[in-house]
């Protein structure tokens, strides 16, 4: 398997889509464990109006989003997994400085465990060599983890 | 630590609960913190307190605090 996705590559590993998708490039990743890439933010950007008129920056729901899809791409690279649809199950993030237009999100995500279709993991998020957000993060693959839960 | 009070513990630290809590045979989804988050965390306490590896039917059967008693008793844990 290639070591890296492009714009187009990366949507088969990632459901999300247009205006919800938050990454646009992998440069390197390896399945299950980590996944590493970029966001480039544009004055195009369909929220840069109204957060905030005279000041816009990227919501800090979207920075995590961006973050999650990065940790994402770790998993769904699995064997078997492509394209799944994963949800949030738990955040802790935390913002340090706004990410406005022109700048260049990258992410670096880590996998710290992945057992019956949920991921522990890590990620953090930098422009210009600086850290503007982090987050532990807990993400799921419903379809595996519905598989393990009781009926009754 | 006997192996009921290790049964007890993973209950009470995975669900945040009294153990009197478990009397009456505490169930799957009757209280906010035994959720599927919830209940893959108390598996992997488990295992990890009693060095095993469940299988995935046994995970599913695992809907209450008595019911995992018998299922321990498969991988040789008496409680």
């Amino acid at each position: 398997m290639k070591k890296s996705l492009n714009s187009t590559e990366l949507l088969e590993f990632q459901p999300n889509r247009y205006p919800f998708l938050m990454i646009d490039y992998v440069t390197k990743f390896s399945p299950g464990k980590f996944a590493e890439g970029y966001k480039n933010f544009t004055n195009n950007e369909w929220f840069f109006p109204i957060h905030f008129k005279g000041n816009p920056n990227v919501p800090g729901a979207l920075q995590l989003e961006a973050m999650a899809q990065m940790l994402t791409i770790a998993i769904t690279t699995l064997p078997g997994l492509k394209g799944k649809v994963t949800h949030a199950l738990e955040h802790n993030v935390k913002f340090k400085k706004e990410i406005k237009p022109g700048d260049k999100l990258v992410l670096k995500t880590k996998v710290l465990k992945w057992n019956r279709g949920i991921c522990d993991g890590t990620a953090q998020g930098f422009v210009n060599k600086k850290l503007v957000c982090e987050a532990n993060m807990k993400i799921t693959i419903p379809e595996i983890l519905e598989k393990f839960l009781p009926k009754k | 630590m006997s192996n009921k009070d290790k049964y007890i513990k993973v209950f009470t630290k995975s669900f945040g609960i009294n153990k009197d809590k478990l009397k009456k045979d505490l169930k799957y989804n009757s209280i906010s913190k035994w959720d599927s988050v919830g209940h893959m965390n108390m598996i992997a306490k488990l295992e990890q307190e009693f060095k095993i590896s469940m299988e995935m039917d046994d995970i599913i059967d695992f809907s209450s605090f008595k019911t995992g008693i018998r299922i321990l008793k498969k991988y040789k844990i008496k409680i």
